[in-house]
């Protein structure tokens, strides 16, 4: 077992160096100048030399590699750099919007995890009902269906017409709320952009439950069971669901690459200020260390999600602990 | 979608073994995609007006002469759905050509050689897939410009690591098979083993693949679009929706017949490439046999 | 199943508790921006519009623009400018105090030219490369003394440069720290009570305020960077203003809307076909004549802006504007630029549709068009389409606006060069409020001419435009103005193509007594507070 977590060790600090190396030099190939973001249209009216000066401040001068180094150095003591545009060290604007980020995605992780075992369980049981083909038809159409298109329907239809939920943000602006009230506040807005997110994760997970738990009811020791008969209750959860949720940890942590794309689009169409939504302003606005930063903290958020699952499942499923 | 596969070449399966049927799921996904290339190669005949033409009042509700009404500049958006198929599909099609043919590449080569080619290789094919694949695609997009063909490289280059990683199992217990051991032990070439006997056995699994790869890329290229990222003067659906947002169609009531049916079309299409993709991948795929 | 049955049920009276603590009234104006403005003070606000607007509602400078775009005194009570125009004495307000208490004295007008010429800002460091020095001979009297007479002093820079209060950004020394300081301290209307950076600012009014009793109480400011969603908002009734102004296509539907008010008036922002002078083929004036008279601007109007726009002057002013050369005006017409073409001797050789020169080179071009403004997409793809028409192809190139700066306007530095063939593009308000505009949009030098991006050059516009700058004389600016448009409509650097209108909505209930500022908005101060009296 050590060997393997050895093993996927390495796999995770390569991923890291090739996103880290991605990060740094894709946006400075990337056409542009970030110019504009620090002064507006009216650089144009700036001398060579103090043009020269604002880069200088900001270390644009400095040959590439000089700038790598630098940048690794400052990943490395955890300095993720100063925004252009808004004149703050990057670790604070994501250290604001990083929560925001993991709660919505917590929370639909969570959502659609025990829905979709729940639900792919109970559909495996009843294979080839009028239920199992409903809900597989569902299920499709919701993993087919482009995410952005069900939250801005949602919002045309629940926030705008219905008015039940807000149109925008993670809280109202401008209102000092605490306590309860607070958190209220704050799953109100979570509401639509929790449901379309959820919505669009549930379907991978059912399949999985669904396809994994027909394996497993088809194995010998649940016809026993059965023979022996134990209650459909019994035989459901204490024997195959167990079992059958073994794959489907690994399938969850898979999950994570696609839970934070889908974030990212969610959090554009709701104007939630995750870090998702951080990433697509800064592409816009040429801001590189907003870039390179969000873009690094996805990644690391999302290995570290895996490394965890990884020392996990071993816990889980004794088959691996005491396997190579 | 992907996440199924996956579990499908890790997880052994005891199963029932089916006869090889298409089922309702292929020919349900056969239809929708005869009918969408259909209505791709037949666009001119079908659709009532040239979509770049300024044809109606901008912003029309439907009407006998517009059943779907106009966009912000007065086009036909029934026909601009039309003509949108051939650009959808067509990114769908060349952009899984891209990602397959890497994937076949690398997942053959992978699962033949083993040692450390198979060692770096999957290495690969996990960066790939860990990072979370929109931003990273945003990212890249944003840096090549929005163009036809960036978008479907963009898309191809991330989307080919699943197809790699099955195609590698799927080599892998070809390999065990007793006439490539023969061909190998007789001192076959790699190349002519690889090309006589591996790749026709991967073959068909690819197509599958590609089925499947072309369901998600039209996802993503929809998501990319709207995002801005796409080519706004190619009229795909995504970009139909694109303007449909910026142009707040959500606040007119004209999202019934501007929002509605693009989203619709995207998904009917998915699940079109997808149906066919699972129902072929089960045809041909023993192991995957008793799935639906 | 009754474990799932007795969980939705408990979910379903927590969600029930929640629209409750929702959206509680505070009594505000709520104002959407669409980004972030750093913290609001003049080193960290980010864009012309709306950041500046309200940046100077925090903090003052010397002259504020009026309704007319003309600048009035604000904290100045008294102006006296010497004969030779280069010696400005202003008396100060008495009564100005700082938001910490502190009374705002000459010392700080002082010190804020002398900082804003040290520590570099875009905006603020090239307008004042002409002052030759500032004295404060006593703590209410400021003489500004100019290298050489400037038309412009009085509304780029007096009305443009806020002031800082000297005993706190006396240690900020360097740009970066300028950029990263955080203090709102002004003198302004509203002090800044809370920034939430991302998502919103809070202001509230400032009691001691010296021009008199501030309107609103306190402003929210919420930052939605989606149009469509702030729309949604103001529909919805989250919002009480949009910093944005409304897009055509919702103009009829908020007009009908129950307690929301749209106010329209022309805009200043003008949107333009550019080229580029230095391209071999473009270089020929009788080719862009043609290209200008196959736009068929009116129907541009009607289509992409429903009307809600004035078409384009080719002189480039606007029509409303003071400095307007009366009676200008393009007309197109399809046949004329046929009828050109063919005598020009551009004729469709090898019948494929596009003309060829007489050399044999195919008219073809890229033109440019920013992916963030659908509408000048749009619009690229009508030009595409009516050019198409009379035989020239266009090839229509969408890139972020960074990437078309890039290619038009490297580095924002016009000495650099151009790479591009046309581009679709536009200059915001101020540009057209400036008499001196004519001379930084068309003069050849690009030390003066600092947004001829398509470098063209013309000896009369120069010289008209070298006398502009230091015409102090508003009816003698006119003069000069007319003839500099005269000869921009006849040569077509540009092809202004139309000014949308600024239209504004709001809901009246929160607050009523915006003022206009013609081809800008209601986003000024005098929508806030009256003019401080003399």
């Amino acid at each position: 077992m050590v060997r393997f977590l050895a093993g996927k060790g390495v796999q995770y600090a390569l991923v890291l160096l090739f996103a880290v190396t991605l990060n740094f030099m894709l946006p400075r190939m990337m056409p542009g100048s970030p110019l504009v973001f620090l002064a507006g249209e009216d650089v144009g009216f700036l001398s060579q030399a103090q043009r020269t000066d604002l880069l200088r401040s900001l270390g644009l001068d400095q040959p590439l590699w000089r700038q790598y180094v630098r940048y690794l150095g400052n990943l490395v003591t955890g300095n993720l750099g100063y925004s252009f545009q808004k004149g703050r060290p990057i670790s604070e604007i994501i250290a604001e919007r990083l929560p925001w980020t993991l709660l919505l995605v917590g929370l639909a992780l969570l959502a659609a995890t025990l829905i979709g075992v729940v639900w792919g369980t109970l559909v495996a049981w009843r294979r080839g009902s009028a239920f199992d083909l409903g809900s597989l038809g569902i299920s499709m159409f919701f993993e087919s269906t482009p995410s952005f298109w069900l939250g801005m329907i949602f919002i045309a239809v629940f926030a705008a017409r219905l008015r039940w939920f807000p149109i925008f943000g993670a809280q109202t602006p401008g209102v000092s709320l605490a306590g309860w009230a607070m958190v209220a506040n704050t799953a109100w807005h979570l509401a639509l952009p929790l449901a379309t997110l959820t919505l669009i994760t549930i379907p991978g997970n059912f399949l999985i439950m669904r396809y994994s738990m027909l394996n497993v009811l088809g194995e010998q020791y649940i016809a026993t069971a059965k023979a022996k008969g134990l209650a459909e209750r019994t035989v459901i959860y204490r024997h195959a669901m167990r079992n059958a949720l073994l794959p489907m940890a690994t399938v969850v942590m898979l999950n994570l690459g696609f839970i934070a794309s889908g974030a990212t689009v969610i959090e554009t169409v709701f104007s939630y200020p995750g870090v998702g939504r951080l990433l697509y302003e800064a592409v816009l606005n040429r801001d590189y260390p907003v870039i390179q930063a969000t873009f690094f903290i996805l990644t690391v958020s999302v290995i570290a999600a895996n490394v965890l699952a990884d020392l996990l499942y071993p816990l889980i499923d004794p088959r691996v602990r005491h396997a190579r | 979608m992907s996440t199924v596969t996956a579990t499908a070449e890790s997880a052994p399966v005891r199963v029932r073994p089916r006869r090889r049927r298409l089922g309702v799921v292929g020919v349900v996904g056969l239809a929708l995609l005869i009918l969408l290339v259909g209505s791709a190669i037949f666009a001119p005949w079908i659709a009532p007006y040239n979509p770049e033409e300024s044809s109606g009042n901008p912003f029309a509700a439907p009407s006998r002469l517009h059943p779907l009404g106009t966009n912000d500049i007065g086009q036909d958006i029934l026909s601009e759905l039309i003509y949108g198929t051939r650009i959808s599909l067509a990114i769908g099609f060349l952009a899984a050509i891209v990602a397959i043919s890497i994937g076949t590449l690398i997942g053959t080569v992978a699962g033949y050689f083993g040692g450390w080619v198979d060692a770096v290789l999957m290495r690969a094919v996990d960066v790939v897939l860990v990072i979370p694949f929109l931003p990273l695609m945003i990212l890249i997009a944003a840096y090549v410009g929005p163009s036809f063909w960036n978008i479907i490289l963009v898309i191809g280059l991330l989307v080919w690591a699943r197809p790699a990683r099955v195609l590698r199992s799927q080599v892998l217990s070809l390999k065990s098979l007793d006439y490539i051991d023969a061909a190998r032990a007789l001192g076959a070439p790699a190349s002519r083993i690889l090309r006589l006997h591996v790749l026709p056995g991967v073959l068909s699994l690819s197509l599958a693949q590609f089925i499947l790869a072309a369901s998600n890329a039209i996802l993503i290229e929809a998501s990319l679009s709207f995002l801005g990222l796409g080519d706004p003067t190619a009229k795909s659906w995504g970009s139909i929706l694109y303007y449909a947002q910026v142009r707040s169609a959500f606040l007119t009531g004209a999202w019934l017949w501007w929002v509605l049916p693009p989203g619709l079309l995207i998904t009917l299409a998915v699940l079109g490439f997808a149906f066919t993709g699972f129902a072929l991948e089960e045809v041909l795929n023993p192991r995957l046999r008793g799935m639906s | 199943m009754r474990t799932v049955a007795i969980l939705a049920m408990i979910l379903i009276a927590v969600l029930a508790t929640i629209p409750a603590a929702g959206l509680a009234q505070t009594g505000a104006v709520r104002i959407a921006i669409r980004r972030d403005e750093g913290s609001l003070n003049p080193y960290t606000y980010q864009s012309g519009y709306p950041g500046w607007n309200i940046m100077t509602l925090v903090y003052d400078p010397l002259f504020y623009p009026d309704a007319n775009n003309e600048p009035i005194p604000w904290l100045v009570r008294d102006v006296k400018v010497s004969t030779d125009g280069r010696t400005w004495t202003l008396t100060l307000h008495p009564n100005v105090r700082w938001h910490d208490g502190r009374p705002l004295t000459s010392e700080d007008v002082k010190f804020t030219f002398e900082y804003v010429q040290k520590v570099t800002h875009s905006r603020w460091t090239p307008t004042t490369r002409n002052l030759d020095g500032v004295d404060a001979p006593n703590p209410q009297t400021v003489v500004f003394r100019l290298k050489a007479p400037d038309a412009g002093f009085r509304l780029r820079t007096l009305a443009d440069v806020p002031i800082l209060p000297k005993h706190i950004w006396e240690s900020v020394t360097t740009v970066a720290a300028a950029r990263a300081f955080t203090n709102t301290v002004g003198s302004g209307p509203f002090r800044v009570e809370e920034v939430r950076a991302g998502q919103f600012y809070r202001l509230s009014a400032y009691p001691q305020y010296f021009a008199g009793p501030v309107k609103v109480r306190e402003l929210i400011l919420p930052i939605v960077r989606d149009a469509t969603v702030s729309f949604t908002a103001l529909q919805a009734g989250e919002i009480d203003a949009n910093a944005r102004t409304l897009t055509p296509e919702l103009v009829a539907q908020f007009e009908k809307q129950a307690g929301i008010k749209v106010v329209r008036g022309p805009g200043f922002a003008s949107t333009l076909l550019q080229f580029n002078l230095e391209h071999p083929l473009l270089r020929d004036l009788r080719l862009r004549r043609a290209i200008a008279n196959a736009v068929n601007t009116n129907l541009m109007v009607k289509l992409l802006t429903l009307g809600y726009a004035v078409v384009g002057s080719p002189g480039y002013i606007h029509p409303a504007s003071p400095f307007y050369a009366s009676g200008l005006k393009f007309e197109a017409s399809k046949a004329k630029a046929v009828a050109i073409l063919n005598e020009a001797g551009y004729r469709d050789r090898n019948n494929d549709g596009v003309r060829e020169t007489p050399e044999g080179t195919p008219l073809r071009f890229t033109l440019l068009a920013q992916a963030e403004n659908p509408l000048r997409i749009r619009g690229a793809e009508l030009v595409r389409t009516w050019l198409k028409d009379i035989g020239i192809a266009i090839d229509v190139r969408v890139a972020d606006d960074a990437s078309v700066i890039d290619l038009v306007w490297p580095d924002f530095d016009v000495c650099k060069g151009r790479r591009f063939d046309m581009s679709m593009f536009g200059w915001s308000a101020p540009v057209m409020t400036r008499p001196t505009a004519l001379v930084d949009l068309f003069h050849s030098s690009c030390q003066i001419g600092t947004i001829n991006i398509g470098g063209y050059k013309n000896a009369q516009i120069d010289r008209l435009g070298e006398q502009l700058v230091v015409t102090v004389d508003s009816n003698r600016q006119k003069q000069i103005a007319a003839q500099m448009q005269k000869i921009v409509a006849e040569e077509l650097p540009v092809h202004v193509l139309y000014y949308q209108d600024v239209i504004m909505a709001y809901r009246a209930a929160a607050h009523d007594k915006w003022v206009f500022q013609k081809g800008q908005g209601v986003l000024t101060k005098l929508s806030f507070v009256d003019p401080p009296k003399r």
